[in-house]
Formats: structure tokens, sequence, C-alpha cells
């Protein structure tokens, strides 16, 4: 047998394993605390024909992906102007790092007095954990750009401009994406937690409901919903990367299809 | 080859390394280095490991500054001294090809080669043409969309000399470009070099510590000291050309010039 072949049957295994574990538990403490994996999945088709289940996982990731564009973008263009500008990123730099230690989830409530209750205070979270774990993976990049292809290209001609296009930026690019790749479960989690402290939609606000109703089966649904987004958003990253580094020589030993690392 | 003109012309090279705290005195490593490089020459340098080598030729390049001393290209002062107001390359006129084949990684072989000449807005039919004609050369054709990692090394190497050959500066720096691939290679690269040099005579100077490579590749040897680097013997190659490298060794006085440089490297 392939080890591929193998490796998958394995994890099969696994998974086997895993809801017959569940089912036991929902057997001997009850339906009311686990749920049931055969309860939550029909339950799951319900909430997706009825649309619901749809309807609020959107709400969630719209937060999720505003918040990832909206911190993101600045926080790869950042450590470019730093750059050239080592004042100013020395300024800036203790600030950069205490802003990346503040426990951003203990923000929301912040966000929510000044951006109320609609998607703004959840973009808002996600923008202040997805812009530092971006800028400080970016910045590492930046700053280890091989001084030699620099000198090399000063010589053939390169103006500063030409510097930061052909060879920090292409350079940069493999340690933006390990800070998006980190970030993405981050900026869902983000998202959910918003929703769970102030929402009338989302996951977060099903997960909530749901909870507050003794309805275990809902909370497990969202869960079960939340964990497939995350595992599809890091096989998105991962595959993109793929292709957007498929100059990079292969990377020894396995790695992993879904982190990409 | 003494009457023409020098392309090159160092003066009083000098260059210290910044002391390091603590202590008064801040290393030598090139010391009132002065030579001449004539127009269409092929000049080797050799020289032990860690003798400045590499600076001196960065500093021709501009990528570095120097503490003292003059450098003329084609009679004109270029500014050496003052590390800010460098000019890499000068204006494209001092092509350098390094140790490591510094190809971009994200770039195609192709895409390496050509990046100077996009860069300088030179990339026209002519240079295209050119860069064939390189890549022919060099048996890299069909290579061409290929990355770096994907290439053997000395391919690498031919890449990295046809990148700085292909925008054709009148000056060429190398610095023991063929140092780190094996032996076979490095002689197919070695007669490679001399192929393509008998093209297009430009003005190379070639810096290694292989003293057998500095006399099959130049028209003229100059023997660098231990640190702090200064130019102590001179020796001028008759070989004919083109030269036959792997009969090379055989030839009257290939022998004796190698064991003078030898003595005097020690």
């Amino acid at each position: 047998m392939p080890a591929v072949v193998r490796t998958y049957l394995d994890r099969f295994v696994v998974l086997v394993v895993v809801i017959a574990l569940w089912q036991a538990c929902s057997v001997v403490f009850g339906t009311i605390w686990f749920s049931s994996p055969w309860l939550v999945l029909t339950r799951l088709i319900e909430e997706l024909r009825s649309g619901e289940l749809f309807f609020n996982a959107i709400y969630t990731l719209k937060a999720a992906f505003y918040g990832a564009l909206l911190g993101g973008i600045p926080a790869m263009l950042l450590p470019f102007f730093l750059r050239r500008r080592p004042v100013a990123g020395a300024i800036l730099d203790p600030y950069l790092a205490a802003g990346y230690g503040v426990p951003k989830l203990a923000l929301a409530p912040l966000f929510i007095l000044w951006f109320g209750i609609d998607l703004e205070p959840k973009v808002a979270l996600v923008i202040s954990i997805v812009f530092f774990l971006v800028f400080f993976s970016t910045m590492s990049g930046v700053n280890a750009v091989n001084a030699q292809y620099v000198n090399v290209m000063r010589v053939c001609g390169a103006k500063e401009r030409d510097i930061a296009r052909h060879v920090v930026w292409p350079g940069a690019i493999p340690y933006a994406f390990a800070g998006f790749r980190i970030a993405a479960p981050y900026a869902i989690g983000a998202a959910v937690v918003g929703e769970l402290i102030s929402s009338n939609r989302g996951l977060g606000f099903m997960i909530n409901s749901g909870a507050t109703d003794f309805d275990t089966t809902l909370v497990f649904v969202a869960l079960v919903t939340l964990t497939i987004l995350v595992v599809a958003i890091n096989l998105l990253v991962a595959r993109a990367e793929r292709w957007l580094l498929r100059w990079r020589p292969p990377q020894q030993g396995l790695s992993s299809r879904v982190t990409g690392a | 080859m003494t009457a023409a003109p020098p392309i090159l012309e160092v003066k009083g090279l000098t260059k210290r390394f910044p002391a390091r705290t603590g202590e008064t005195q801040s290393p030598l490593i090139l010391a009132d280095l002065s030579f001449r490089v004539a127009e269409q020459e092929f000049l080797t340098m050799v020289g032990p490991s860690g003798a400045g080598k590499s600076t001196l030729l960065n500093i021709i390049a501009q990528v570095d500054g120097a503490s003292d001393g003059e450098i003329y290209f084609r009679g004109e002062l270029i500014e050496a001294t003052n590390a800010t107001a460098l000019n890499p390359g000068w204006n494209c006129q001092i092509g350098y090809v390094m140790q490591d084949d510094n190809l971009l990684p994200w770039r195609t072989l192709i895409d390496n080669v050509t990046l100077p000449l996009k860069l300088q807005g030179r990339y026209d039919d002519a240079a295209a043409a050119r860069v064939e004609t390189l890549l022919r050369a060099t048996n890299l054709t069909g290579f061409e969309r290929y990355y770096p990692h994907e290439l053997s090394g000395g391919m690498r190497k031919r890449a990295s000399l046809i990148r700085t050959l292909a925008y054709d500066p009148p000056i060429i720096l190398m610095d023991e470009p063929f140092g780190a691939v094996d032996a076979q290679t490095r002689g197919q690269l070695q007669q490679d070099l001399l192929r393509l040099w008998n093209h297009g005579r430009k003005t190379i100077i070639f810096v290694t510590h292989d003293i057998g490579e500095a006399i099959a590749l130049g028209d003229r040897v100059l023997v660098l000291s231990r640190s702090p680097a200064k130019v102590i013997a001179e020796h001028r190659v008759e070989i004919a050309r083109p030269r036959d490298l792997g009969n090379l060794y055989k030839l009257d006085g290939f022998g004796d010039m190698f064991e003078a440089v030898r003595q005097q490297i020690q």
C-alpha cells in the first residue's frame, strides 16, 4: 500500500475514533451536555437548508475578511516604508512591540463602545490582531534581505525603487505569507469573540444563543462550521502560497497540508 | 598592450576597517595599493585567502568605500573615499561577478539574465538577440524558464556570468567566480569564460587564490601580499591565445611561473 494512501486511511481511523469518543460522551453524560454526532449532523443540514447557517457564517467571514485586508495590507506596506526611514522605525519600534503585546480580545468591549454592535467593532478587533502578526512577520522578511542581492542589483543599475520591487518585496513575501497563515485562524477567532460579546448574528451569536437556550446541538453546529471554515481558509492560503512561491526549492520533509508549515 | 591607455588606474588605495571597541589599532586591509589595467586586458590577481581581494573589488565596484586613495576610470576620478557618495557600478560601466552567483531565486534564468538590461531601459531586440547568443554559447539554451534552484551549480555560475556580459559593461570585475564548483565544472567554466572573452574582448579584473587559474586565464598576473594587501610582483603571461586550458600545464614556462608565484605568496 502506498504511504500516501496509508496516511489517509490512518487519518480516517482517527476521525472515526474521535466521533466514537464523542458518541460515548453523549451516551454517558447525556445529549444535553454533549449533543451527539448524529444530532449535530442532522441539525447542520437543517440549518443549512433554512439558510440560517449560511447567513451567520457569511457574517463572521465578512468580519474576518475585511479585518484581514484592512489590517494585513498596511501591515505588509509599513515595513517597506520603515526600511528607508530607520529613524522612524527606531521611534516606532517600542510602540509596535507594545501594540503587539496588548491582549487584543480585551479591547473588544472598547470597540463595541466606539463602533456599536454591527460589523465595525468585529472588523476593528480582527484588524488589531492581524495587523501586528503580519507586520512583524513581514518586517523580519524585509530585514532578512540578502545584502549581496542588493549590491549586485545596484552595480547593474538598479535604483532604490527597483531594489524594493525586485529584491526586497519578493524576498519578504514568504514572511508575509507566514504572518497571514498564523493570522487566519486568529482573524476568525476574533470575529467570533466580537459576536459572542455583542451581536445579533454570526457564528459567535449562534454559539451564544445556543448556550443560553441549553441548545448544545446548535453550539456544536457552529463549532463544527468554524472548524471547517478555518481548515478551508488555511488550505486556500497554503495553495495560494505554493503557487506564488513556486520559485522556492521544495521544502524538506513532510509538510502539513493544512498549515503549509 | 602596455601602449594602450589604462581603462582603470588605482592609486595608493588604502582601507582600514573600523576599530573594535576597546582596541586602538584599526586593522589595515589594503595598504597603498596601486595598479593599472589596460583596455581589453585580462588581468588576474592572485593572493592568499583573506588578503583583502574581495574588499579591493568591492571598492572598485563602489559597493564599499576606501579610507584613502584614488581610482580613475578612463582618466576620470571616481569617488572612492566618501562612502555616502558611492555610485555602485559607476553608471553601469563596471560590472561585478561575485563569488556567489547571487541569482534572484524568484526569477527564472532568463528573467535574471535580462534584469540588468531592463533596469537600464536597454532591453530591445538587439539586446534580446545578444542574450540569446550568450545563452547558446554557455549551453543554457532550453533552461531559460527554470528557477535557479532547479539548475546545477555550474549552470548558475554561467548564468551569473552572462547576466553581467549581457549588458556589456566595458570593465568586469570577477571575484573567484568559480570558487565553489567541482574541478571538472571549473575547467569548463574557465574555458567558457575565455571563449566569451575572445568574442567581446572586454577588460577583466579576475581575482583568485588559485595560482594555476590566474596564470591560465590572464594576460598579466599581479601577486598580492598577505593582509594588508599590496602588489608585490607582476608577471606577464606570454602564452598565445586561444589557449587550450587542458594542456597548459605542459607548456614551457608555466611551471616556472607557477613556482615563482607560489614562492612570492608565501
